[in-house]
């Protein structure tokens, strides 16, 4: 007995409908529909509603037959075969409202097709119809109009959420408006795109025009010295290019364009989500962003610079067109590593490697700008007589060095100095080599934990916090009894025999500086 | 075509055809000429050079020798005694019974590199210092087509002073080279040592305090650029020195002479060939075979018992007898890997060859497509492609 896989219709219907998440993904269906019809414009109002949206999209495409109406209905059964929709998924979105009502013009036939409460019926497991009518028409009239009542966007479409700011970069980033066919193909007919959003979502335009065209930031090759910034606004169009890449099975063909540019150059591209997430390189099915590819920018040149749309016919992408499905085919392989090797030669250009001098040389030039600005106020600083405190160890021995002719008891010479061992210095005093401990405060050599046992004098700034000084007279230091006399500036350190250790705080011996005569330089 | 370019080199009454590649072969290797003055691999490889009967008598190779490159400092590789050495040098090697098929252009190397800790000639029972004019005997009796002064080649950990060291004991050996040489009917080439510009200029600079610059420009008939075997790895410094060696050779009036770049890896070539060098000298051929590498392509090595010999069509894998013999079915070891190495130097003899008809061609764009298929497809070398192809051929995005 031979027996036939079942299909729970119910079950896909709701599958695919709730594997749209973006509600945004209206917009992109209806657009390439509209394009794939031949239509020249297409507007999309979208108007809040209590409980979701109503969103009417109107085309004067070449409209539906009963096979083309069955089919977006249908599921699974597009007419297309190889652009957007062919799996016949799209419209399914549609079915998360109260109503759908199309009204088609094909061939002086007016087909009318009504809906009911798609949503409500597939949620009670009940597989929705719809009702198709039909009336002749003049053939002066022609186009497509949906209408869907009560779309539930969520919180997609809310005044919060939704802007024409939005709407507009979306419209470039995940639609066929952000298409780069036109840069390869001379057929790729233009469509003029209109979106109006109720005044309660955004009432800040009336509307939102663009065409189906993503366009590059002008070139600027040369650099603006005028500014701080000289590379920020240079740009460059790489493409477009066709590459042909073979892989086990056959060829297929890459549609490369792209840009490379600093920030101002690329802000002005539109921008969908997080700013810099949209940078690198793009891989695209019908011309349509789908994912980055930026492994195929080399480490050393930071994708961040770069905008490329690599367009390949052979991807295959996940129904709702957010991924990649075929990743582990030949196919892939090949088309990554043709992308990584066009990739290679556009950062070896030399104009890239020229621009990067460019930004790195400006990035020199302004630091050292910055250090001037605090050099200023360092030289200020000396002149006035306050240079501080010092900060590290090798500001302390200066300051000794400095000071020792003028105000310390005995002179002492630092005659051998690494920072990195327990004893930092070796002084000499009065003829005599002395092993030093160096800080800015007495404290630190605490808290850096060192032991005394080798040390015969602990040059610092200052004492530090006394009141932590104290508790370690209290406590011991390293299981051994200490005691600090900052009277006297001398320590004993251990139990039995115990070490004695000399301190030398040197701002006890340092008068504030007067203002000294500066050469005039 | 952009710093590419072909041309013939005329040695006295030979001709080669540029860029050309020359391997390096060892004329005697220890043995007699029994044994083609033996040496292993290098022995099977001299049989293949003069249609041996070991190899089936075949004269198809001899083309593949249109030049070599060989070097003084070789004859005692094999620790052969005294009297075997004077055999060695005693006449030319154009003039034994042995060689007489081989008419290609030797190349006769100084041996500098050899010789710069140890200024001898070490044998099994004797030892012969070397200095200019010695070596410069040596040259004259193995009959060299080509030669070159007797340099003192410079190491990455040189400091200045010992580069300028070495600059000057070169430029003394080039007065006693020129002086001694003046009646030779070879080839004269000066050898240049450095990583970039500065250097080359300051050895330059250098070696004319001792032969004047007029004087090197009229009496040597080309320039050798030497000191880059430590660069082997490193694609990127190499292609620096080389196009920095351009630049001094232009400065100082030397780029009219042609240009060789002494011990590479055969894989620089087409890159080099790009920047303008004729002719170059490699053992890759060699060293690839000695470890069973066989040549797919200029780029892609196999194991030779994973070799697929029906997808080759040189003559030694047409032949089934050299077939058996890289089977490893062959009387000695040398035996199995003397037909890798001849297949191999046949592979990259073709690329050359194809190199340089696209060079003819004088579409620098044919030469870009061949390195676009070659040298770039290896990550490793693909920067220095691209960078080549910018410098040299126009760039991608022009």
């Amino acid at each position: 007995m031979k027996k036939a896989p079942k299909v729970n219709e119910v079950n896909e219907f709701l599958e695919i409908a709730s594997d749209f998440e973006d509600p945004l993904e209206v917009i992109r269906e209806s657009l390439s529909n509209s394009y794939d019809a031949n239509a020249s414009n297409i507007e999309i109002e979208i108007k809040s509603r209590e409980m979701g949206s109503d969103i009417i999209i109107d085309d004067d495409g070449d409209g539906m037959d009963l096979r083309d109406l069955e089919s977006f209905f249908d599921l699974g059964n597009s007419r297309k075969t190889d652009s957007i929709g062919y799996k016949g998924h799209g419209t399914k979105i549609f079915y998360k409202s109260d109503e759908i009502v199309v009204n088609t013009v094909h061939d002086g036939t007016n087909l009318r097709a009504v809906m009911s409460d798609p949503w409500k019926k597939l949620n009670n497991r009940v597989l929705p119809e719809y009702e198709v009518t039909e009336t002749p028409v003049s053939n002066l009239h022609k186009g497509t109009r949906i209408r869907i009542h009560n779309f539930r966007s969520g919180q997609g479409f809310d005044p919060e959420s939704l802007t024409y700011n939005k709407i507009e970069h979306y419209l470039k980033w995940k639609t066929i408006a952000g298409s780069t066919a036109h840069m390869f193909e001379d057929d790729q007919h233009e469509m003029d795109i209109t979106v109006r959003l109720g005044d309660e979502i955004d009432d800040s335009y009336p509307e939102v025009e663009t065409k189906n065209r993503l366009e590059f930031p002008n070139e600027q090759l040369e650099p603006d010295y005028s500014s701080d910034f000289p590379a920020e606004r240079m740009c460059k169009h790489y493409g477009p290019t066709e590459v042909e890449a073979d892989y086990d099975g056959g060829t297929t063909t890459l549609h490369i364009t792209g840009m490379v540019g600093g920030k101002a150059a690329r802000n002005e591209l539109p921008t969908y989500g997080k700013h810099s997430a949209q940078f690198g390189v793009w891989l695209a099915k019908d011309h349509i962003k789908v994912e980055r590819l930026n492994e195929a920018i080399s480490h050393d040149n930071e994708f961040l610079h770069f905008f490329f749309v690599v367009n390949c016919q052979d991807i295959e992408l996940s129904a709702n067109r957010e991924t990649i499905r075929n990743k582990s085919s030949p196919v892939f392989q090949a088309l990554k590593e043709a992308t990584e090797f066009h990739l290679s030669k556009v950062a070896q250009d030399p104009w890239f490697k020229e621009y990067l001098e460019i930004r790195r040389e400006a990035e020199i030039k302004r630091r050292a700008r910055n250090r001037r600005a605090s050099l200023k106020l360092r030289r200020e600083r000396v002149e006035s007589g306050d240079s501080g405190e010092p900060s590290n160890r090798t500001e302390v021995l200066l300051t000794l060095a400095r000071e020792n002719e003028n105000t310390l008891p005995g002179q002492i010479s630092v005659e051998d100095y690494e920072p990195d061992s327990d004893v930092h210095a070796i002084a000499r005093q009065n003829g005599k080599l002395r092993n030093a401990a160096v800080h800015c405060s007495l404290t630190n050599h605490f808290n850096e934990e060192l032991t005394f046992e080798e040390v015969d004098l602990i040059i610092c700034w200052d004492h530090g916090d006394p009141v932590v000084l104290r508790e370690y007279e209290r406590q011991g230091y390293l299981g051994e009894d200490i005691e600090i006399d900052l009277e006297e500036n001398g320590l004993l350190y251990g139990d039995e025999n115990p070490t004695y250790v000399e301190i030398l705080p040197l701002s006890h011996h340092i008068e504030p500086m007067s203002p000294r005569a500066v050469a005039d330089d | 075509m952009g710093d590419a370019r072909a041309g013939k080199l005329t040695i006295g009454d030979s001709v080669i055809e540029t860029p050309n590649l020359f391997p390096v072969v060892n004329f005697y290797g220890g043995g007699t000429e029994n044994s083609v003055y033996g040496g292993g691999i290098h022995r099977t490889v001299k049989e293949f050079m003069i249609g041996a009967d070991r190899i089936g008598g075949d004269d198809a190779y001899a083309k593949f020798f249109d030049a070599v490159m060989t070097s003084v400092s070789s004859l005692t590789d094999y620790n052969v005694s005294k009297e075997r050495y004077a055999d060695y040098v005693y006449e030319p090697i154009k003039e034994r019974e042995v060689f007489s098929p081989f008419n290609g252009v030797i190349f006769l190397d100084s041996g500098g590199f050899k010789f710069l800790n140890n200024e001898s000639l070490d044998g099994s029972d004797f030892q012969e210092d070397i200095d200019q004019a010695k070596v410069f005997e040596i040259q004259k009796r193995m009959g060299g087509d080509i030669i070159v002064n007797l340099d003192h080649p410079i190491t990455p950990s040189d400091t200045h002073e010992e580069r300028l060291e070495k600059a000057r004991k070169t430029g003394k050996n080039i007065e006693i080279f020129l002086d001694l040489s003046d009646e030779y009917t070879g080839a004269r080439y000066l050898t240049l040592h450095g990583y970039n510009y500065s250097m080359m200029d300051a050895f330059l600079t250098e070696i004319t305090d001792y032969v004047s610059a007029e004087k090197l420009r009229s009496s040597f008939d080309g320039i050798a650029l030497g000191s880059l075997v430590p660069m082997k790895d490193n694609r990127s410094a190499l292609i620096d020195a080389v196009i920095d060696c351009h630049e001094v050779l232009h400065d100082w009036g030397f780029d009219k002479l042609p240009l060789h770049v002494l011990g590479i890896s055969s894989r620089a070539v087409p890159l080099l060939v790009a920047l303008g060098v004729d002719t170059f000298d490699s053992s890759t051929y060699l060293q690839n075979a000695i470890n069973g590498g066989y040549f797919l392509s200029l780029m892609e090595t196999v194991n030779v018992n994973e070799a697929n010999f029906d997808e080759c069509d040189c003559p030694v894998c047409s032949s089934q007898h050299m077939r058996r013999w890289m089977r490893g079915n062959a009387p000695y070891k040398k035996d199995m890997l003397g037909p890798v190495a001849m297949h191999n130097l046949i592979i990259q003899k073709r690329e050359i060859e194809e190199v340089r008809q696209r060079v003819k061609s004088g579409d620098s764009s044919s030469l870009v497509e061949y390195i676009e298929g070659t040298v770039a497809q290896d990550k490793p070398t693909r920067e220095s492609a691209h960078r080549v192809v910018n410098h040299s051929l126009g760039g991608y995005f022009q």
